[in-house]
């Protein structure tokens, strides 16, 4: 056994904790959970859980459902919400075929790929994300409307704000369980808030966030609210993205970084620019995956609806932030399309393999657009060379559908799987009457 | 002047290749005044003595050297050299066989002495362990009693030197004795473990060196240094890298993470003492990566953390490594509690999961890690090297050591010769394979020695192999005599592999020499169960059946059975070979040519046991054609018939046979002969594509040829006619007409005929009814052989329609009715056999039908991709994902053709080229024609071809021709991983051939979509 394994049996005798959840996602980002008592880890660990993989979105394959769970100890946590005097715990599990191997649709086992594909090239992956949600008044129902527990604005103080409070608590449990909290403010939206993580290799990352949702959705629910990641919950207001700052290291070195180049980027780094932009629109069903996804970003509001990049552009897609000329080490830039609902796994998988794709191709980047992009007239971005993002979730999967990159990224099973799915959410929902088409016509 | 004349004359005579500058050698020398006091005879002797070096010009300048070197002992070197004795004799002996301890000795002179007597302080070969160690200590001024001993001297104040320096004399005295043994071959067991004596003491005394740099002597760590490889097996050669695990304990009240620590700066310090520069020469580089978790791991672990790590983790190797640990030094009760708890999960990993599967990776490792420029040379790597020869010892060691502890030294050649004394393999066969290890080993010690430096490569110019011969004491012939032993001890070892593992598995009955051994019950069921055979019983019975009895075939067998048996083990199914091969032995018996080709042909038993294990498809069909198996030795016997050659044959045959179920017995025995040539290929040759139209097409229009022929006879026959009122034309329809089947297929067809002028239509009619009727008969009635379903279902009005119809019928048929997928079916219409002028007079009638000039009318073609759409939605069958069918599902096979017949409809008409009847044909044609992108053909072909591969190899591997899984890229991993081993996969890559798969088709499909669709 090695020792990350060894320190979490020790450490659930020691908290005395009774319950391990074994936590994986689904294609989707949907976070699952099996419970084991203590006694069964060390097999686990060794076997393995057996669980049936049929019921479970895109882990399903005819002939083939029985499927394993492998614990992860070094993601070991104590849940600290589930309090009380014995401690309910959780690892992030990796999913297993009967015969060992990885399985193909586990969306960990996705960006482990994608990670390793860098790890070949001498490359690390960081990734540093902005995550954006709502906090409402409590809903009972489904139906009942949406009203946002205040009415403030972007870095506002609000006196003894609700809000206020929910993020203290909100970051404490974060704290408490290892997850470093960079910074955190009331967004522009009413009842709307930010709370960025602090950078750290993709993968921690991605579970991180996962971590992060159910924490989020925990306070919530002790503190009388709801919280919602929905990309865009209030129709006129902003939407909720989660802007990622991304980084490429080459041992201790970062990548990105030169100190005599435009804006201290290197070759590398404007190349990686290059890769996001000219592959943007086939990862956007990835990055944008629901069809809310697109009301977000093509609500106005400096969404970033247009690929190219700036540097302190905030309607840009891509942007290379400001940081200090001797900081050499925080060189990085910021991938503002993908929002907070995405599959995190997926969705750095594929922007890193596009980025990636630039450095290896060596593709140029295009010119940086100064202008707000969003006043310019249609005719204007044309002769710029600006493109859109794709319009709309059915768009988005079109162009998804010819792209080898995301292919080759998510692995046939899943990239099929994932498509499907989504060709079928565009379905349902164009079958939907919405309040807005009855108001506009039903008078008819 | 004629003094020195007759000594160039006599160093010439003795050997000396540069006689004249070595007789300046000699006179500038105090070897002249040495020569000068000798008379004649002692001259001779003297010249005599020098020229028996290994090298005489290398080992002459070294003498000279040393004679002139500050600090000799002039006057002892004279009185050596002026006697014709055993000193000299050794002297002459290093220095003409290593030019480093030569070196050693000019800067060392005083060492001269050791040399001369061959004992250091009374140590030499065969040196007790405990002796060498307490020399060791003491350089170091360290107390040898001392539970933990620690050098009173810094290793900075010369106590390192000089422990290096006690090193190298015990190493001189130990090489002196070797090199002058008259047959070093005997020695070496006894060199080699004074080695590894001579390595452990050193650990043990830079151990002393390192504690005395710590602060309190690091006395809260306990250490205990584990040797493994050839360290801990007693078996160490010259110079060599020292594999070493450290086990760290708190001493006494001592904190556990203190003692972690400092063990590791310990064991660090250790290794350094060894390895780093001072002013004598390093010894060894200690390598600590065969611990746990290799290089990542940390150096030094306690003994409860060394042991949760093997029990959880380890793999296979790592518990055969294990097997080799010894305690070298440092605190030797720990090191005994460490050995006491990992001896019995050494012995038990034979029944570790994996095993198997580890071993032949290990097996694997073995042969294939040489690096590529050293392959021709290496002593150590390779196939029929140093570590192969181990391998197989300690395979043996793990199988049957876990019920017998007899067979668990760490040293090889005791292993060997516990193993031939327990009964595990034969004693003649342990003998061989010792004596070639021996033989390897002192090659390589002389190799090393001549440099001292780590190496296992073999000198390549002739010069240098003959000094090595005569270093090694190896009378040898000629220039090439030691190459060429050495490349048979190779060629030697691999065979005693088989010979050791497999031969003492037949039955105590089918001993060959009262020296083979056989296996009992269990340890039989043992060895089998780790080379592979999921049913040990099962195949100890098939073995006994093949190789018991006085009969020639079992006298062939058991030379044969034990090397077949390794072959087996290497395919995807062992146990099916086996009984598949004792089937073909049964049915054979002693036919001649048979167990005359195996046991002479090495190349034909090895594919034999290939295509056994690959392939149930080709084990069914060589049990039913035993003749095939001939051709395994020929490769042009494995070659496709041309369809000119197929027809003579035919004909041939059928001129002697008059009743029609004898001539359909021939027809059908001859499709599958060459059914069975082209499967043997196929496996052979990773499932070319090529096979579809080389040899299964070709076949089924051989034997529809033969059916015709018979038919029409027949009818004759029945009706008094002397000849056919009508002519007769098969016409080959769908994949049989593009030459693209599979072994699974059926052949799809349609009858034309066209009445004579002036014969009875009505009589025609019914005659040409009758030929179609028994055509179908002739070929697909079940009988032994197998059934080729003639299927005539593409005709006019399908199922419903005439069998058969007039050359005017279909003229007029097609002028009225011609709908666009009868169109799209006459696409792939080839005359196959019958009237070569009906075939003419055929093909110009449906030509304008199927190329028309106009292309496809946009009617037309809605209601292609109408019922192209419907038929996806429709056929495929239930529960198999579209994805996995090759046929119906996404990208599949349907998806191409279709694609590509469409391309023809639409251009044939103005495009010549398109009008042929294969899809890729047809495909490549569109692209020159620049009607299709050159991409967009290539991933239509990559997916038709993969998916037409793939097929086929579903037939082999299952043998099952029929049902629906022969369309269906297999889920079940056994039979993915049987496929993709088929198509050339690597073991363990099944999952690679799924993804390529899914990405061709994925790929397909979407040009399919744009192109098909629009």
């Amino acid at each position: 056994m090695d020792k990350q394994q060894e320190y979490v049996l020790r450490a659930i005798e020691e908290r005395d904790v009774r319950f391990i959840r074994l936590w994986f996602t689904d294609v989707l980002g949907v976070l699952k959970s099996v419970a084991i008592a203590p006694a069964e880890l060390e097999g686990a660990f060794i076997e393995g859980i057996g669980f049936d993989g049929s019921s479970i979105e895109g882990l399903s394959r005819v002939s083939e459902s029985d499927l394993i769970l492998r614990p992860d100890p070094s993601t070991f946590q104590i849940l600290p919400w589930r309090g009380g005097k014995h401690g309910t715990a959780r690892m992030f599990c990796d999913i297993l075929t009967p015969d060992g191997e990885s399985s193909p649709a586990d969306p960990r086992n996705v960006l482990k790929r994608a990670l390793a594909e860098a790890a070949d090239a001498g490359f690390t992956f960081y990734t540093h994300p902005e995550i954006e949600f709502y906090l409402f008044k409590a809903l009972e129902n489904e139906t009942d409307p949406l009203i946002p527990i205040d009415n403030a604005g972007y870095f506002d103080h609000v006196a003894r704000g609700q809000g206020h409070d929910f993020r203290r608590a909100a970051i404490t449990l974060l704290e408490s369980m290892g997850i470093s909290v960079e910074f955190s403010h009331h967004e522009t939206g009413p009842g709307q808030n930010e709370i960025d993580l602090r950078y750290a290799d993709a993968l921690s990352t991605a579970d991180n966030i996962m971590t992060f949702r159910s924490v989020v959705k925990e306070v919530s629910i002790e503190q009388g609210f709801t919280a919602s990641f929905m990309p865009k919950p209030l129709a006129g207001q902003p939407g909720s993205g989660m802007h990622t700052h991304l980084s490429l290291f080459e041992g201790d070195t970062n990548a990105f970084y030169e100190p005599g180049g435009e804006y201290q980027l290197s070759t590398t780094g404007r190349a990686f620019i290059a890769g996001l932009l000219h592959h943007a629109a086939e990862i956007t069903a990835v990055t944008n995956q629901f069809v809310n996804s697109y009301k977000r970003l093509w609500g106005g509001q400096e969404a970033p609806s247009y690929r190219c990049w700036g540097h302190n552009n905030r309607s840009a897609l891509v942007r290379v932030p400001m940081y200090k000329p001797n900081k050499g080490q925080s060189a990085r830039v910021e991938y503002r399309g993908l929002d907070a609902a995405a599959n995190p796994y997926l969705a750095f998988a594929v922007m890193l393999r596009a980025g990636l794709k630039g450095v290896q191709e060596g593709y140029q980047m295009p010119e940086e657009a100064e202008d707000n992009v969003w006043e310019l007239s249609d005719t204007e971005r044309r002769a710029l060379g600006i493109d859109p993002l794709p319009g709309s979730l059915n768009e988005a999967v079109a162009v998804m559908e010819r792209s080898e990159l995301v292919a080759e990224t998510l692995g046939e099973q899943v990239f099929t799987h994932f498509l499907a799915n989504k060709r079928q959410e565009w379905t349902d929902y164009r079958a939907q009457v919405t309040p807005y088409e009855l108001a506009r016509i039903g008078l008819i | 002047m004629s003094r020195a004349v007759s000594l160039t004359g006599l160093l010439a005579r003795a050997g000396f290749d540069e006689a004249d500058r070595d007789a300046e050698l000699f006179r500038s020398s105090f070897l002249a005044q040495v020569y000068d006091e000798c008379d004649v005879a002692g001259q001779a002797a003297l010249t005599g003595a020098l020229g028996r070096a290994a090298d005489p010009d290398r080992g002459l300048l070294a003498l000279v050297r040393l004679g002139e070197a500050d600090g000799v002992d002039g006057a002892f070197l004279r009185r050596i050299f002026a006697a014709d004795g055993p000193e000299r004799e050794r002297v002459i002996a290093v220095l003409g066989a290593s030019q480093a301890l030569g070196d050693w000795l000019v800067s060392h002179p005083e060492d001269v002495a050791i040399v001369a007597s061959a004992r250091y302080r009374d140590i030499g070969v065969g040196a007790a362990g405990e002796q060498v160690r307490r020399l060791m200590l003491e350089a170091v001024s360290a107390d040898p009693a001392a539970d933990v001993p620690v050098a009173s001297v810094s290793a900075s104040e010369g106590a390192l030197d000089e422990m290096r320096r006690t090193y190298r004399r015990i190493l001189l005295a130990v090489a002196t004795e070797d090199l002058t043994a008259d047959d070093p071959e005997t020695l070496l067991p006894a060199v080699s473990a004074t080695l590894a004596h001579l390595a452990s003491a050193a650990l043990e005394a830079a151990l002393a060196l390192g504690r005395a740099e710590m602060a309190d002597h690091a006395r809260e760590v306990r250490l205990a240094v584990l040797g493994m490889g050839k360290t801990g097996g007693k078996e160490l050669n010259y110079i060599s890298d020292v594999d070493v695990i450290y086990v760290a304990e708190p001493a006494e009240g001592a904190d556990e993470s203190d003692a972690l620590r400092s063990g590791s700066k310990l064991a660090a310090a250790m290794a350094r003492m060894c390895s780093m520069p001072s002013r004598e020469p390093a010894l060894w580089e200690v390598d600590a990566a065969l611990r746990p978790e290799g290089k990542n791991g940390p150096l030094v672990r306690t003994l409860e953390s060394h042991l949760t790590y093997y029990e959880r983790w380890a793999k296979t190797w790592e518990f055969q490594a294990l097997l080799k640990a010894r305690h070298v030094a440092g605190d030797a009760s720990l090191s005994a509690a460490y050995l006491a708890a990992t001896r019995p999960l050494v012995w038990d990993a034979v029944a570790r999961d994996n095993f198997v599967e580890d071993a032949q990776a290990m097996r694997r490792r073995v042969e294939a890690h040489v690096p590529i420029a050293e392959a021709e040379r290496q002593i150590k790597l390779g196939r029929g090297g140093l570590r192969d020869v181990e391998f197989t010892v300690q395979l043996l060691q793990l199988v049957h050591g876990r019920v017998d502890e007899t067979i668990r030294s760490a040293n090889t050649l005791e292993a060997l010769a516990a193993l031939s004394a327990a009964g595990y393999v034969g004693r003649d066969h342990a003998a061989e394979l010792a004596s070639c290890y021996r033989f390897l080993r002192v090659l390589e010690h002389r190799v090393q020695l001549g440099r001292l430096r780590r190496t296992h490569l073999m000198p390549s110019s002739s010069d240098e192999l003959r000094r090595l011969a005569r270093a090694a004491r190896i009378p040898v012939d000629g220039n090439d005599g030691l190459e060429s032993r050495w490349r048979a001890t190779r060629r030697n070892v691999r065979r005693l592999h088989e010979e050791l593992f497999y031969r003492p598995l037949l039955p105590a009955t089918a001993r060959l020499s009262a020296d083979d051994v056989s296996l009992t019950a269990d340890a039989a069921s043992a060895r089998l169960r780790a080379i592979g055979y999921r049913d040990p019983d099962g195949a100890t019975r098939h073995i006994k059946a093949l190789t018991e009895g006085v009969s020639r075939r079992a006298a062939i067998q058991r030379q044969l059975l034990p090397v077949m048996l390794g072959w087996f083990a290497e395919g995807s199914d062992p146990d099916g070979a086996l009984l598949a091969f004792r089937k073909l032995s049964d049915t054979l018996g002693s036919t001649y040519w048979y167990l005359k080709l195996l046991r002479d042909s090495g190349a034909a038993a090895d594919r034999l046991a290939h295509l056994l294990s690959a392939s149930t498809y080709v084990a069914d069909n060589l049990a039913q054609l035993t003749d095939a198996i001939a051709w395994l030795d020929e490769d042009e016997d494995l070659t496709p018939r041309s369809p000119g050659v197929l027809a003579t044959h035919m004909d041939a045959m059928l001129v002697r046979r008059h009743d029609p179920k004898s001539a359909a017995a021939a027809i059908r025995y001859l499709r599958r002969r060459e059914l069975t040539r082209g499967a043997i290929r196929d496996v052979l040759e990773s499932v070319p594509v090529t096979t579809c139209r080389e040899v299964i097409a070709p076949a089924a229009d051989m034997a529809l040829h033969g059916a015709l022929r018979v038919a029409m006879s027949e009818a004759n026959t029945a009706r008094g006619l002397q000849a056919a009122p009508s002519a007769f034309l098969v016409v080959a329809m769908g994949r049989l007409g593009g030459e693209e089947i599979g072994y699974a297929s059926d052949a799809d067809v349609m009858f034309v005929h066209d009445p004579d002028p002036g014969a009875d239509p009505q009589l025609a009619n019914e005659w040409a009814l009758e030929v179609a009727g028994s055509i179908a008969s002739l070929l697909g009635t079940m009988s032994s052989e197998p059934q080729l379903q003639v299927d005539a279902a593409l005709r006019p009005e399908g199922k419903q329609g005439p069998m058969v119809r007039t050359l005017d019928s279909y003229a007029e048929y097609y002028q009225r009715w011609a709908l666009g997928w009868e169109r799209q079916a006459l696409l792939r219409a080839r005359p196959a056999c019958g009237d070569e002028g009906l075939a003419e007079r055929f093909t110009a009638l449906i030509d304008p039908h199927r190329y028309p000039d106009r292309g496809v009318e946009a009617a037309e073609l809605r209601e292609l991709r109408r019922i192209k759409a419907r038929v996806e939605s429709e056929r495929l069958p239930r529960g198999v994902p579209a994805t996995h069918h090759l046929k119906l599902g996404r990208g599949g096979l349907s998806d191409v053709e279709w694609t590509a017949q469409l391309l023809q409809l639409q251009h044939a008409g103005q495009h010549q080229d398109l009008r042929v009847t294969g899809t890729r044909e047809t495909l490549l044609a569109a692209r020159d024609a620049g009607l299709l992108a050159g991409a967009d053909a290539d991933r239509l072909i990559e997916a038709w071809e993969l998916a037409t591969r793939l097929r086929n190899a579903i037939v082999l591997a299952t043998g099952r021709t029929r049902g629906q899984r022969v369309d269906v890229l297999p889920e079940e991993r056994q039979a993915l991983s049987s496929v993709s081993r088929l198509l050339g996969y690597e073991p363990g890559h099944a999952v690679d051939l799924e993804q390529d798969w899914l990405r061709a088709a994925r790929r397909a499909r979407t040009v399919m979509e744009r192109v098909f669709y629009g």
